[in-house]
């Protein structure tokens, strides 16, 4: 009985003191995570402008009804579904066709390689986008020397501001940026595969390319599916690249959603609006990432 | 089911490590050959590379007549239950032994026909559709030699393939590889540091040490016939015992001295003695615990105090200091007199023997057998 008891008031003691040190990171996390969402969905249904003397209308679902009749919304909808579209299976396939090839290398060679693929994301969005904004120069652009000097292209052109190839340029950045931690993700993961399953399979008749998608590929597919899941966060939330180079421009046709709620909310301070395009966004990465779980899942478990 | 023939293969590991030196062994069809030695003699690397899993850097391996040094393993027509079993764990049992025919392009049916036999005969049928990660250890080892068994392939390989299992599992597993080696019949080569396994399981045992052959031969040859100290040591158990000992010529024959007993010697290796001119020379004398016997103290016994008396139910295993020197004797318990049944008391005094027919004598500089 008193055994009992004394135990019970360990555990007490126990929850509380985890609470206690759980405490500070709470405290952060719903300041600053969990307040602002439910904030974020609590405006949505406002007229809000973050004015000082202005009162907030309640609207309802107005705001959703009318980012579906806004052209400009339709539209970075739609380029950021491009984006997502085109760069999470190209990031995908591309990380792991680099891994895959230098993983088993030598130390040092294999650690170059990672470097070289993780430097653009250490270097800042800032710093790479300088000089892509040069290597894409209408005048002394690399690209159009290239261009033409290769016969390629007969006149310079101006890649960003030209709507057929400004989301193409967007796109080609926002790869060299996001390819690095899938790498070195893959490197790790590929390494990780226990070899004697490889060896198994050959002796059972599997050819390299066999080994590969048969053995190695259901391996790492826990790895793969939380590359997709990132690359698809990374994509649709694309924001500085578009500020620093085109602020959404030609005619609208590099916006985002990311991008166009910035504008929205604080160019011209329809507070509301943007937030309402935030729920958005939030719902549809929710729904993404949870088709990527439900997909990956059949294959993985074991 | 074919030949396999290794001739002075050897392996050089790239960090200039050699783990394997001028093997030649020839493996007869439905073979069941059992490589054995301590850890890192080089068995795993010899059979990684009879697998192709390992580049062979000298000599020739041929499977059959074919030469097949530089054949890919997927065409050796092989297989192989590795140590840690190496199922696949994202698929299902039936699965995994389906995996090599599936690659193969076989018919469906004739698959099925397949696993299902192979499930059958290791009785793992109710796990077909399981993932390896729900198998108990020694079923992991049935599903792992059935997706060997399905392929019916020209050598078997099986790399220690018991290890992983507890006692009592690894003398059934081993009962239950005797039995499915009746019933499929093909080349095996088997690697074991297990002297048990060896002994029990193989047609004839290679014995190695350091990548290099100590003796081939059948289990009755090994154990009877030891070509050096090393594998006198390494097969039987407990141990064999040596002691220190000097031959002598006396007359027309030799007599055996060793710690203050004087022993007579077969006819057989008084001939091996004197055709290798020897007067007299050091000895290292060999004997089993099984073939040593208590005896009345005489000219030809060894005294001895006994350490440790251990009753392992039909035998004792006595641990004796005789001279400093440390022996184990095993006697069967209806041998003993009455009073020590139970075990017999530290400290006391024996005399044992063993006769000529049964001992060993080594060079102690080369340690190798010089009555062979
Ligand atoms: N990949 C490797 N690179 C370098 N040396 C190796 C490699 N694999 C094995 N060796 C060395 O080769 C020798 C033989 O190794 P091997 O694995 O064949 O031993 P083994 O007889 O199978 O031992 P065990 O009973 O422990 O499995 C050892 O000295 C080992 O250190
Ligand atoms: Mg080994």
């Amino acid at each position: 009985m008193r055994r009992s008891s004394m135990s019970k008031a360990l555990v007490r003691r126990e929850t509380i003191s985890g609470y206690l040190f759980l405490l500070p990171s709470l405290i952060f996390f719903v300041g600053f995570v969990v307040y602002p969402m439910i904030m974020c969905v609590y405006t949505s249904f406002f007229d809000a402008t973050m004015g000082k003397d202005r009162q907030d209308i309640f609207i309802g679902l107005q705001n959703y009804k009318d980012l579906f009749k806004d052209p400009a919304f339709l539209k970075a909808l739609k380029n950021t579904l491009v984006i997502v579209i085109v760069s999470v299976p190209v990031t995908c396939a591309f990380s792991l066709w680099v891994s895959s090839a230098i993983y088993k290398m030598r130390g040092p060679i294999r650690s170059a390689f990672r470097c070289i693929f993780y430097l653009p994301v250490v270097t800042g969005s800032v710093a790479v986008t300088v000089v892509w904004k040069w290597m894409y120069n209408n005048y002394y652009g690399i690209f159009n020397y290239i261009g033409k000097g290769l016969g390629i292209i007969e006149k310079n052109i101006n890649w960003l501001g030209d709507e057929r190839f400004a989301l193409g340029c967007i796109i080609l950045i926002l790869l060299t940026t996001s390819v690095g931690q899938p790498i070195v993700l893959y490197v790790s993961a590929l390494g990780n595969v226990d070899n004697s399953l490889v060896e198994a399979a050959q002796v059972d008749g599997a050819n390299d390319l066999q080994v590969f998608w048969k053995i190695k590929w259901p391996q790492i597919m826990p790895t793969t599916l939380y590359i997709m899941v990132i690359t698809t966060i990374n994509s649709f939330q694309c924001f500085a690249l578009i500020q620093l180079l085109t602020s959404g421009g030609p005619n609208h046709s590099t916006d985002t959603i990311m991008y166009y709620i910035y504008y929205q909310a604080f160019k011209l301070y329809h507070y509301g609006y943007g937030n309402a395009m935030g729920v958005i966004l939030a719902i549809i990465i929710a729904i993404f990432s949870a088709v990527q779980f439900k997909l990956a899942k059949a294959d993985t478990s074991y | 089911m074919a030949t396999v023939t290794l001739k002075g293969i050897k392996k050089v590991y790239d960090n200039k490590v050699t783990a394997v030196h001028d093997f030649d062994l020839e493996i007869a069809d439905k073979e069941f050959i059992v490589l054995v030695g301590p850890s890192g003699c080089g068995k795993s690397t010899t059979l990684r590379m009879v697998a192709g899993l390992e580049d062979i850097s000298a000599g020739d391996l041929y499977i059959g007549d074919r030469r097949v040094n530089d054949v890919e393993p997927k065409d050796r027509d092989i297989a192989m239950v590795f140590q840690s079993y190496a199922l696949y764990p994202h698929m299902t049992v039936y699965d995994n032994m389906a995996f090599a025919l599936k690659l193969r392009k076989m018919p469906k049916d004739e698959i099925d026909r397949r696993v299902k036999e192979a499930a059958a005969i290791l009785d793992i049928t109710q796990y077909l559709d399981r993932k390896p990660k729900a198998l108990s250890g020694g079923q992991r080892q049935r599903v792992a030699i059935g997706r060997a068994i399905v392929r019916e392939p020209q050598v078997f390989l099986m790399d220690e393939p018991l290890s992983n299992l507890d006692a009592k599992l690894r003398n059934q597993m081993r009962a239950e590889i005797i039995k499915l080696r009746q019933r499929i019949d093909t080349t095996f080569i088997y690697v074991t540091h297990d002297q048990t396994e060896a002994m029990t399981l193989g047609d004839r045992i290679v014995i190695m040490k350091d990548g290099f052959i100590q003796q081939i031969g059948t289990p009755q040859e090994v154990f009877d016939e030891p070509t050096n100290m090393f594998v006198a040591g390494f097969i039987g158990t407990p141990q064999m015992n040596f002691f220190d000992g000097k031959v002598v010529k006396k007359g027309d024959g030799y007599e055996l001295h060793t710690h203050g007993a004087v022993m007579e010697l077969t006819k057989a290796a008084q001939e091996k003695l004197k055709a290798q001119n020897i007067t007299e020379k050091d000895v290292t004398v060999g004997i089993r615990p099984e073939h040593v016997h208590l005896a009345e103290a005489s000219k030809a016994t060894l005294g001895a105090k006994v350490d440790v008396s251990e009753m392992m139910g039909s035998e004792i295993y006595l641990h004796v200091d005789a001279d400093g020197k440390d022996v184990v004797l095993r006697i069967p318990s209806t041998e003993l007199p009455s009073e020590w049944r139970a075990g017999i008391p530290y400290g006391t005094q024996i005399a044992f023997t063993f006769p000529p027919e049964l001992l060993h004598l080594f060079d102690p500089e080369t340690e190798k057998n010089i009555l062979l």
